[in-house]
């Protein structure tokens, strides 16, 4: 499957252009998230250089690509600052970025001007081992540079109520990797743990563990049945501690407080994250269908605020797709707008304890808004600073999430010099 | 074009004698100096550090530098008396990959129960000779006019 987008790129203000109205703003994480946004294209030079041995390819992952593919290609980059960017190969038509290899080194490229040199992500040992029960490790957990991801399944209720976000392709995702690669549809606590064991072994390659899988609506209260699995595998994955907590982030549904609470009392579980996705209650309405019927954008919010009391300020978070605010035809006509309604709501959240992250929105071909455009850079620098502003100002912390233990928030990179 | 770290300056940077202190500051101008011993050559012309803590002043010193452009200083005070100032950029930092690992390991084997957050890379800009019979041979020979009448009355 190929996008049929065209982004013409090129036709916006040039980066330098743009970041010149931000001087405060750091350029490296300004790249991030413009490389993120175009996403990147490995030149056979570079495909030639990759080393399985030694880098990370693709492994499972909750959430597809823009190419649609699942080819043997580079998981992701790392530039010189230490920053992640998570990014997957893209349609040369698209205007990506370009990843060369040139003079021994794997460089970022743009209209044919090397820009930086940057690192492939490093393979973990337990890539290449077998569970007991003959798995593929690399399927039971992915590893990013200093984080173990378990994607304990990737079905997600909403979707079989025809109620997904319409970002979101995690189902379309599943399907393709179940019949391409064999991934299971939902992972065993045993084989995690036993994973996991094998990936601490590594000495200084791991600072936390981030479960995450789609909505399950079952149970005799609303997410019963989810907290039942997480508590299962988060127990499993507790016996290889000697330490009753380990740091540690569930990216989950919103969970009432007994959900919470037990939760946090019956398992290692240090912080715990539910996804608003957009600062809305209109749009989270249009956007989350499913979200907004079965809990709705005051009770998601009403959790988020409770989890505080249970989890700690600082332990909790919210995610948004940052930029899906501005999909038409309901979104916001202009970005300015969006800014200062989601910028707005962060506040409210974090005032209450709350710290709010977001992911650059990219249409994926997966997903209900495939046609849809993202906003601007300049959009996109605002936000990640103005989430980091308050952040700042609320004296908040995000180290379960930061550049670090997640890597995927350009605002929380800026959580560097906080 | 980086300052090439001569043989004498390299060993005093490898030498677990060296009192080695690094400077940076912060996005205020504010300094910060601390003393170092896990300054070593890079073995490719570089220096390396290794910072122990994520949220310490001298590494988020050297994330703002790396962002935001600017230098840092190196002193090196070595058991014989040999100084040397290096000024120098942090231009990369890792946080993982096998130089991480290494030093990880290292450390842990050496230091006990400690964690690592990170290797900085400094390129160095300029090496500076601050032996005092060096630096005042510099002062005299650019200033002749900076000294006291009375050190050269009759």
């Amino acid at each position: 499957m190929v996008a049929l987008l065209k982004e013409i790129y090129r036709a916006e203000p040039s980066f330098d252009e743009v970041l010149a109205k931000h001087p405060r703003f750091p350029r490296l994480i300004a790249r991030k998230i413009d490389v993120q946004r175009r996403g990147v294209h490995y030149t056979e030079a570079a495909e030639k250089a990759v080393d399985p041995a030694v880098h990370q390819l693709r492994s499972p992952y909750i959430f597809g690509s823009r190419d649609g593919e699942i080819k043997p290609l580079p998981e992701s980059l790392l530039l010189r600052d230490g920053t992640t960017i998570l990014v997957d190969p893209t349609p040369l038509d698209q205007n990506p970025y370009v990843v060369d290899y040139r003079e021994g080194r794997f460089v970022l490229v743009d209209g044919g001007e090397q820009l930086e040199e940057v690192d492939l992500w490093p393979k973990p040992v337990y890539y290449d081992k077998l569970t007991t029960s003959g798995l593929p490790m690399s399927h039971i957990v992915s590893a990013r540079p200093q984080r173990l991801n378990v994607f304990q399944s990737s079905f997600c209720y909403f979707w079989a109520d025809k109620e997904g976000c319409q970002f979101c392709d995690i189902v379309t995702h599943t399907k393709q990797q179940r019949e391409e690669i064999g991934v299971p549809n939902r992972l065993r606590p045993e084989d995690v743990k036993e994973t996991i064991a094998e990936a601490l072994k590594e000495p200084g390659r791991f600072t936390n563990l981030c479960l995450t899988a789609g909505s399950v609506t079952k149970g005799k209260e609303i997410f019963d049945l989810e907290v039942e699995f997480y508590i299962e595998l988060l127990q499993a994955i507790g016996e290889n501690f000697r330490t009753k907590k380990f740091p540690s982030q569930l990216i989950a549904s919103a969970f009432n407080e007994k959900q919470l609470a037990r939760l946090y009392n019956e398992t290692g579980l240090t912080s715990y994250t539910t996804d608003l996705e957009v600062l809305n209650e209109e749009l989270f309405g249009w956007i989350c269908p499913g979200k907004a019927r079965q809990v709705g954008y005051q009770g998601w919010k009403q959790r988020l605020v409770n989890a505080v009391d249970i989890f700690g300020r600082g332990n909790v978070g919210t995610g948004i797709v940052g930029g899906v605010e501005t999909a038409q035809p309901s979104g916001f006509k202009s970005e300015h707008d969006a800014l200062q309604s989601t910028l707005s709501e962060a506040d409210w959240l974090a005032a209450r304890g709350v710290t709010t992250v977001y992911i650059v929105w990219v249409p994926r071909p997966g997903s209900a808004f495939r046609d849809q455009k993202a906003p601007s850079l300049d959009y996109f620098i605002r936000l990640a600073q103005g989430l980091q502003d308050i952040r700042a100002s609320h004296g908040l912390k995000v180290d379960f999430d930061d550049y670090r233990r997640c890597g995927n928030h350009p605002d929380s990179d800026l959580a560097r010099l906080q | 074009m980086p300052a090439t770290l001569t043989p004498d300056v390299i060993a005093l940077l490898d030498s677990a004698e060296t009192v080695k202190v690094l400077a940076t500051v912060d996005a205020n101008g504010a300094p910060d100096a601390v003393e170092k011993p896990s300054l070593h050559h890079g073995g490719d012309g570089t220096i390396h550090v290794l910072e122990f803590l994520e949220t310490s002043a001298a590494n988020r010193n050297l994330t703002h530098t790396i962002w935001y452009g600017g230098s840092i200083s190196v002193a090196l005070h070595g058991a014989d008396g040999h100084r040397v100032q290096i000024k120098g950029r942090p231009v990369k930092l890792h946080i993982t990959g096998p130089l991480f690992q290494q030093h990880y390991v290292r450390a842990r084997e050496t230091l006990g129960d400690v964690d690592l957050a990170g290797v900085w890379v400094i390129e160095p800009d300029e090496v500076i000779d601050e032996r005092f019979e060096k630096v005042r041979a510099r002062e005299d020979a650019a200033h002749p006019d900076f000294i006291h009448l009375d050190r050269i009355a009759v």
